[in-house]
């Protein structure tokens, strides 16, 4: 239903108003026709709240928005590279990015009014639902500033550290961000590490305060937070409200008068780099990119720098939002191709794309490989679903060249995948996805990380799996990667937030107030300690109040082993777990009573152990079954009783054999989610 | 693995013979259906024994006082008013319920018409309830005529009938001997008047003494003395003290069954098994456990998981079930068992009355529809005959489900032969020892069962756990 609406709304509007050649007419209708399949099929693209939602408040007066729109529908129109701006915008989960980006695409009349939806640029039910953006997606405007038009391309950047590589690279695209905080929030973690990235990247960095209307608003208050914490000059921040509309003129002049235009470079050869791809089920891979050097034609053979792949550009164009197919686009616009390229893994984010007749000497810096950093073993619930489990895998690896999986065999669990993410945000998209997207019904076990092993003949091997972890006697030592964190609080929770980063094995850098009221806390700690439920520990610790960002530092030497779960002295393998010895303990007295819990008592005894090699470190022990015995059947009336053992029977096939012993299902899923509270 | 080897030969059988009217139909399709290499053993085989006429018939007298706390099975209360004042003769009159009850059973007898080529005499009949011994003796002659006439009643066949202290005396007993019942089951449950009175029993301690007196005054030979264990409130002194005094009143028959908390009964409404005043399930192993000891020294056999006889008076009827034979059912809610389909009649009398009628107008039929499943089959065999002490015999299963199934039934028992709870016997019955066991079962060359004749549930521990065990080979079989 909301796609019909969508289809009814908005591309006719976007494709056919302000053209004026025939030719072109039929190039745009052929677009709209691809354009719509791209809607149905991909669906995420338009899911469209706006029709029942509240039509947003225009700050600008009729005739004003009228202006605006006429040159908004002239936004395809090339300007000259000088007065081209391309910009990102910079802020925390809530604090009013995708609305200010919406405000800014109808002020400038790149969506009509009646064709606007809230939140345009988040594209996934999964972001819209968690008000995040996950993969980016960008718009090309067009600003008339004291008569001039001006061309912006508004790259958007996604709010999650999983992402920073992203991030980085939509950075590395523009030369200028907008830092949007809010008036009443002030800094968050995620925000200093974005900023971090985009001064990284020379950018020119526009703060802008949101929020001003709302009743706790205290600009002041967050303009000096912003020169403390980052060392940004504030004397001409913005304040606005993008939901009143307050400052959005003044946003757009800042744009163009203080963001650097792109380097005049149209004549060297072409290099243009990926800030997002995607995989459209009937077109291939969508490329988006931004032309740093040189220029690119429609049909032009073009090659990829890092995966040493060459295609034909079958479609160019721009994102305005939607895709507008153009004939040429050249240094300092923004645009996608479509090539027919097979999967993701082809035209990854940060590789270069350059002209294949006329390479150009150097890729673009930046690139990197996607290393996964966590690590968890799928499982489907209904063994039968192990072949839709593995489509579904390969289906989003089109689109996610992040997501690693290999096939993975336990013993309880039967056949699943070892999967591995970039960080936990993305592990809980991937699983979210799959179960929603796919229908499956999945177990998952406890988050791993990689562990580098150093063994005694002087090898070293990563391991993410417990089970492949080498023996005690062929390892030398074990090392863990560790990241640095960041936590930026009220100062009220300076406590709660230390001891839990101090339970965690943290390791405490330093402590600093950013502001009378608030402090920023920079710990260092094994990535291992942060998989589980840190997050959900410092939102509650801090009644949500306390923002974190973290990134990896490298590996470090720890006292890790290996604890294992046995059940009448079997090794139960997909339980084991590595833990740093000072946690084996606890970890295993939880894991043992929890079995305990689960498992039905035997017709023997069980001891159920927690061990480290061989020595045991926690045990319980199911007592036996005394007595279950068959009633009289009475007047040989056996029915009834038999249909008692059939279902005992069938209660048996529902459970795994460790040895001797009948485990349910449902206590391996028990303890795996206990892993994941307690590890 | 194990459901790839056993499939085939199951497969085989199912889903086949159209549901038949008339038994000869029935066994004739399952015949048929019946591939060379079982046919050729017919004689012998297991999966034909339940193929012949049925030589034993259980009649359901459901008349009761009252209902007791714990049971659940088809019983028609008729309050203590009508015949109280005359508990140990025959009423003036006899209550027209109970009239027309033994009347419908009859009408019931008569209207079931086998059609097997040989008619052989029935060997047991068992009057079972309900209370059938509130039943006026001439209503079961009635019904012992009746079967007599229409299949035959062999000269020393075992009549059995449960009787309940209080509701006979000694002229009535005599009646029921002289009409031909031999054998007794007295309804005993307990010998302390705070349990009898907590389970709702009709009777005390006083008239389980009188009752004793009766059967020995007549002269009963061989007579069974039902106790129930695991009583709310039943203490494990109670329970010793119980079992003496039933070994002491020397009945040549002793059946124990552990309390049953059923939904829909007084018990199942108020208490939890294994909770007070209910004993704990390690008590209730105890109170088991115990009369295992205690009958067994006294010098009964303990056949069957809830049975113990001396020599030569183990119930021949209760042996038809446990062996997997054939046996008609005749009366409200009785379950029958006749080419190999299980049928059970309505719990309600309305709908037992019309049964009737349907079956006299050919409108109903009276040994239930649908195939004979192969695996049914093996299910019950297992299930019966662990229930007994001589436990299943694997040679003989072996030729009627395939070899490989009993393999695979050794195979999930391995632990439990080594955790004593299942016992290995050879063709002489001598245990054979878990060790050899093992290599048995590792080694594919071998035959077990060339070694290994029979496997049975160890008393006490194995019958204790007999649910489980019995489980496991379920597994096996239908996997």
């Amino acid at each position: 239903m909301a796609m019909a609406s969508a289809m009814d709304l908005s591309p006719p509007t976007f494709f056919l108003s302000g053209t004026s050649s025939s030719s072109s007419l039929r190039r745009l209708s052929s677009i709209s026709v691809s354009s719509f399949r791209r809607h149905s099929t991909r669906r995420l693209q338009l899911l469209c709240q706006a029709t029942a939602g509240t039509q947003p408040q225009s700050g600008l007066s009729e005739s004003g928005s009228k202006l605006a729109a006429r040159s908004g529908q002239d936004r395809l129109l090339k300007v000259p590279i000088s007065k081209i701006r391309n910009f990102s915008i910079i802020a925390h989960i809530d604090h009013g990015k995708s609305t200010l980006a919406d405000k800014l695409l109808q002020v400038t009349g790149t969506v009509q009014n009646r064709d606007m939806k809230e939140q345009f640029l988040d594209n996934m039910d999964l972001e819209r639902e968690r008000g995040i953006t996950i993969k980016l997606q960008a718009a090309r405007m067009r600003y008339v500033y004291e008569d001039t038009p001006y061309c912006l391309n508004l790259i958007d950047t996604p709010g999650h550290v999983d992402f920073s590589y992203e991030v980085s690279r939509s950075l590395a695209a523009c030369e200028g961000a907008l830092l949007v905080v809010d008036a009443s929030q002030g800094v968050e973690a995620q925000t200093l590490a974005n900023v971090y990235l985009a001064l990284e990247n020379n950018l020119e960095i526009i703060p802008v305060v949101n929020k001003i209307d709302l009743p706790g608003a205290e600009p002041e208050q967050v303009i000096r937070e912003i020169e403390e914490v980052i060392g940004l000059d504030c004397s001409n921040a913005i304040l606005c409200s993008a939901k009143e509309g307050i400052g959005i003129t003044e946003i757009l002049d800042a744009i163009v008068q203080r963001i650097p235009p792109p380097r005049d470079t149209a004549e060297n050869p072409l290099r243009a780099l990926i800030f997002d791809s995607y995989y459209d089920p009937y077109r291939g891979v969508i490329v988006y990119f931004r032309v740093i050097d040189g220029k690119v034609k429609k049909g032009d053979r073009i090659f990829f720098m890092a995966s040493g792949k060459d295609y034909f550009a079958d479609e160019i164009g721009v994102l305005s939002p939607n895709q507008i197919q153009v004939d040429e686009l050249y240094a300092g616009e923004v645009g996608y191709i479509s090539a027919s390229i097979r999967s993701v893994a082809d035209a990854r984010v940060g590789d270069t794309i350059t002209n294949y007749g006329r390479k150009a000497e150097s890729s673009l810096p930046g690139y990197e490989e996607a290393t996964p950093m966590v690590f968890c073993g799928l499982f489907p619930v209904d063994a039968d679903q192990f072949p839709d489990l593995r489509d579904a895998l390969e289906k989003l690896q089109l689109n996610d060249a992040a997501l690693k999986f290999e096939p993975e065999t336990s013993s309880a669990m039967g056949f699943g995948f070892r999967c591995g993410f970039l960080g936990l945000l993305h592990m809980e998209i991937v699983q979210e996805r799959l179960e929603r997207e796919y229908n499956l019904n999945l177990i998952t076990t406890a988050p791993s990380v990689v562990y580098r092993v150093n063994t005694v003949n002087g090898d070293t091997t990563m391991c993410s799996n417990p089970s492949l972890l080498p023996q005690p006697g062929q390892r030398k030592s074990v090392e863990e990667p560790y990241v640095k964190i960041e936590l930026l609080t009220p100062k009220e929770f300076i406590g709660a937030l230390m001891e839990l980063a101090q339970d965690r094995r943290g390791e405490f850098k330093e402590m600093k107030y950013i502001a009378e009221n608030r402090a920023s806390i920079l710990y260092e700690l094994p990535l291992a300690e942060m998989v589980g439920d840190f997050f959900d520990q410092l939102k509650s610790r801090t009644k949500g109040y306390a923002s974190m960002e973290y990134s990896v530092i490298g590996y470090r030497e720890s006292d890790l082993i290996k604890l294992d779960i046995l059940i009448n002295a079997e090794l139960v393998e997909p339980l084991s777990t590595i833990v740093h010895r000072d946690k084996a303990y606890s970890v295993g007295r939880a894991l043992t009573q929890k079995l305990k819990e689960l498992i039905p008592r035997q017709m023997f005894k069980v001891p159920i152990q927690a061990c480290i090699g061989t020595k045991v470190i926690a045990s319980e022990a199911l007592s036996a079954i005394r007595k279950d015995v068959l009633a009289k059947c009475y007047g040989g009336d056996i029915s009834r009783k038999k249909k008692l053992l059939k279902k005992q029977a069938a209660g048996k096939k529902r459970m795994k054999a460790i040895g001797r012993v009948d485990v349910p299902q449902e206590a391996f899923m028990a303890v795996l989610k206990l892993e994941r509270e307690v590890l | 693995m194990l459901k790839t080897t056993i499939s085939p030969i199951f497969s085989s059988f199912t889903g086949k013979p159209k549901a038949s009217r008339l038994i000869f139909q029935a066994c004739k399709a399952v015949l048929e259906d019946t591939p060379p290499s079982a046919r050729r053993n017919a004689s012998t085989n297991l999966t034909m024994l339940h193929q012949g006429p049925p030589t034993s018939a259980y009649v359901h007298l459901p008349f009761c006082r009252k209902r007791c706390h714990y049971c659940d099975f088809p019983i028609l209360a008729l309050g203590s008013s009508s015949s109280s004042s005359n508990l140990y003769e025959e009423g003036k009159e006899d209550d027209p319920r109970i009239t027309n009850y033994v009347n419908l059973v009859v009408r019931e007898i008569k209207a079931t018409r086998a059609g097997f080529d040989t008619k052989p005499n029935l060997e047991t009949v068992f009057f079972g309830g309900g209370t059938p011994s509130l039943v006026p003796p001439k209503l079961v002659a009635l019904i012992l005529d009746t079967l007599s006439l229409d299949f035959g009643l062999s000269p020393d066949a075992e009549i059995s009938m449960e009787m309940d202290p209080g509701t006979f005396g000694a002229q009535k007993l005599k009646e029921l001997m002289d009409l031909g019942v031999n054998r007794v089951s007295l309804g005993v449950q307990a010998f302390q008047d705070e349990l009898l009175k907590a389970c709702g029993r009709a009777h005390g301690v006083s008239q389980v003494y009188e009752a004793i007196e009766f059967v020995k005054k007549c002269g009963v030979e061989n007579w069974s003395m039902d106790l129930i264990s695991s009583l709310p409130h039943q203490t494990l002194e109670m329970w010793e003290e119980s079992l003496r005094l039933a070994i002491e009143s020397q009945p040549n028959h002793v059946s124990v069954y552990d309390l049953q908390v059923e939904q829909g009964t007084k018990f199942g409404n108020v208490y939890t098994p294994g909770q007070s005043p209910l004993p704990s399930e390690t008590q209730s192993a105890e109170f088991y456990k115990t009369a295992s000891s205690m009958l067994r020294g006294a010098g009964y056999d303990h056949y069957e998981v809830s049975s113990y006889a001396k020599d030569g008076f183990k119930c021949k009827h209760n042996l038809i079930y446990w062996k997997n034979k054939p046996f008609y059912a005749f009366g409200l809610g009785s379950a029958s068992y006749v080419g190999g389909l299980r049928f059970s009649r309505p719990r309600r009398l309305k709908e037992y009355t019309n049964y009737v009628t349907d079956l006299e107008n050919g409108a109903a039929n009276w040994c239930g529809n649908g195939n004979v499943d192969l695996k049914d089959v093996a299910t019950d065999i297992v299930m019966l005959s662990f229930r007994t002490s001589k436990g299943l015999e694997l040679k003989e299963f072996g030729e009627a489900f395939g070899r490989e199934v009993v393999n695979s039934i050794c195979k999930v028992y391995e632990p439990y032969v080594e955790s004593g709870h299942i016992v290995c016997l050879d063709d002489m019955r001598r245990e054979v020892m878990s060790d050899e066991f093992k290599t048995l079962i590792a080694n594919d060359e071998m035959k077990i069962e060339d070694h290994v004749r029979y496997l049975r549930l160890r008393d006490p521990d194995g019958f204790l756990l007999s649910n489980e065990l019995i489980s496991l080979a379920f597994g096996v079989i239908s996997p």
